[in-house]
């Protein structure tokens, strides 16, 4: 019974719900406790996706004719009969499979992001500019508007002199401060586990509106604090300043429409702290409802097997 | 000039007076420009050519008297590649990579229109703000 309702929980929690989180509006207004709710969301998939499997293989252990869990596999074939027993060691195989590829896709990730980012911050150190006056930012002489950031305890903000010269200092400003909001606060971090999670999950049950939804917001994040340094028009101008004059001729819109979502949203209303309060309420109820309604039952249930 | 200060700073140089050279160059060479303007071993210089070979960055020719060597890419090259990297990952949707985060993504040219107009409707609105106040 337990693993039926994990099964749909997870069900919900991996479908219906990131798609009808991705399509809210809220979001925007209440970005740190959407990251949240996100997180809330994505941590009770997974575990519902964990309970739902060992629920069903659980089964193995089922008591035999003296009331004890059975523990030898001829015991085990006795008790359930073959199409059950194969059935329940094929969930098991496939419960643990997804862990290991949960386990392989977070070493996946984070190596791989290590070692492309100490080769690009290796080559940045070779090529780039130190400039005392922008904060120890690397300018790159290209005259393409560049602006990112490489994250990690030896983290580099990046620039370049197309950006110097499109940009007045204020909107230099307002860069600079994204980026450090994006260092200090570890926003890679934050994106790096929904990386590793939409690695892991089959193409067929995985959907990318999770992560596309916590890239923007961690933008929105860095974006506020810009805002919060300069005002919301110098954000603006040096989004689109550095937007605009990377538009490849003829070429397809590659990443989505993001960064005309940032720059409406600056001339939209303010935060609000009644939809964040509402969003860690929320996030909370995600990963506390469940385990309380499932994972009790369950446990006792488990508890009652293993009863000598 | 200024002090040099650690590794970095030193392939810095290296990599710069090997991309000024005329050709490729000897440990001897490479110190004894260097060491114009500060005091330098030459064994560290070796060290420092040995560290850039091992990254990729400098090629080492065998020569019968002594081990030359050359930039293996030019520097406008590495520049190009740097950038291609950078801009890469913002339009990447399969290998999304943490590994930089990019200030804006790459847009097409509605959405350039559609960014500029949402600016000046922003421009206007804090416009009509400060006549108001």
């Amino acid at each position: 019974m337990s693993a039926l309702a994990f099964m749909l929980l997870a069900f919900a929690l991996a479908g219906p719900v990131p798609a009808m989180l991705a399509r809210a509006s809220w979001p925007m207004r209440a970005p740190r406790a959407a990251i949240v709710l996100w997180q809330a969301v994505a941590a009770a998939a997974v575990l519902s996706a964990f309970s739902a499997g060992l629920a069903i293989a659980i089964r193995l252990f089922i008591p035999g004719p003296d009331g004890r869990p059975t523990s030898s596999i001829a015991g085990e074939i006795a008790a359930l009969g073959w199409p059950l027993w194969l059935g329940s060691v094929g969930v098991l195989a496939l419960t643990l499979l997804i862990g290991v590829r949960l386990i392989v896709a977070v070493l996946g990730v984070a190596i791989g992001t290590r070692r492309r980012r100490a080769r690009h911050r290796m080559m940045v150190d070779l090529l780039g500019e130190r400039h005392h006056d922008l904060d120890g930012a690397r300018v790159l002489g290209v005259p393409e508007p560049l602006a990112y950031c490489l994250p990690g305890v030896r983290s580099r903000v990046v620039l370049s002199e197309g950006t110097l010269s499109a940009l007045n200092a204020t909107e230099l400003a307002a860069i600079l401060r994204h980026e450090r909001t994006h260092l200090r606060a570890r926003h890679d971090l934050v994106l790096e586990a929904f990386i590793a999670v939409h690695t892991a999950f089959p193409r067929f049950v995985r959907s990318a509106s999770a992560l596309d939804a916590v890239r923007l917001l961690v933008e929105l994040l860095a974006d506020d604090a810009a805002v919060r340094a300069v005002g919301p028009t110098p954000v603006a101008r040096a989004l689109v300043a550095c937007a605009a004059a990377r538009t490849p001729a003829g070429a397809m819109a590659a990443g989505g429409p993001t960064t005309v979502i940032r720059v409406r949203r600056l001339s939209g209303p303010p935060n609000s702290l009644a939809l964040s309060l509402a969003a860690y309420l929320a996030a909370a109820a995600v990963l506390v409802i469940p385990t309380i309604a499932l994972a009790v039952p369950w446990l006792t249930e488990l508890r009652r097997l293993f009863q000598i | 000039m200024a002090r040099l200060t650690g590794l970095g700073a030193l392939e810095r140089a290296v990599m710069d007076h090997l991309w000024a050279a005329d050709g490729p160059q000897t440990v001897r060479q490479v110190h004894d420009a260097l060491s114009t303007h500060r005091d330098l071993a030459y064994t560290t210089v070796m060290t420092v050519l040995q560290r850039l070979a091992r990254k990729g960055l400098v090629v080492q020719i065998r020569d019968d008297r002594a081990h030359q060597y050359a930039a293996m890419h030019g520097r406008d090259e590495l520049v190009a590649g740097l950038m291609v990297d950078a801009l890469d990952q913002a339009a990447d949707s399969s290998d999304r990579q943490a590994a930089l985060m990019n200030f804006v993504e790459r847009v097409g040219a509605d959405e350039a229109d559609a960014l500029r107009r949402a600016l000046a409707d922003l421009e206007a609105k804090h416009h009509r703000g400060h006549i108001k106040s």
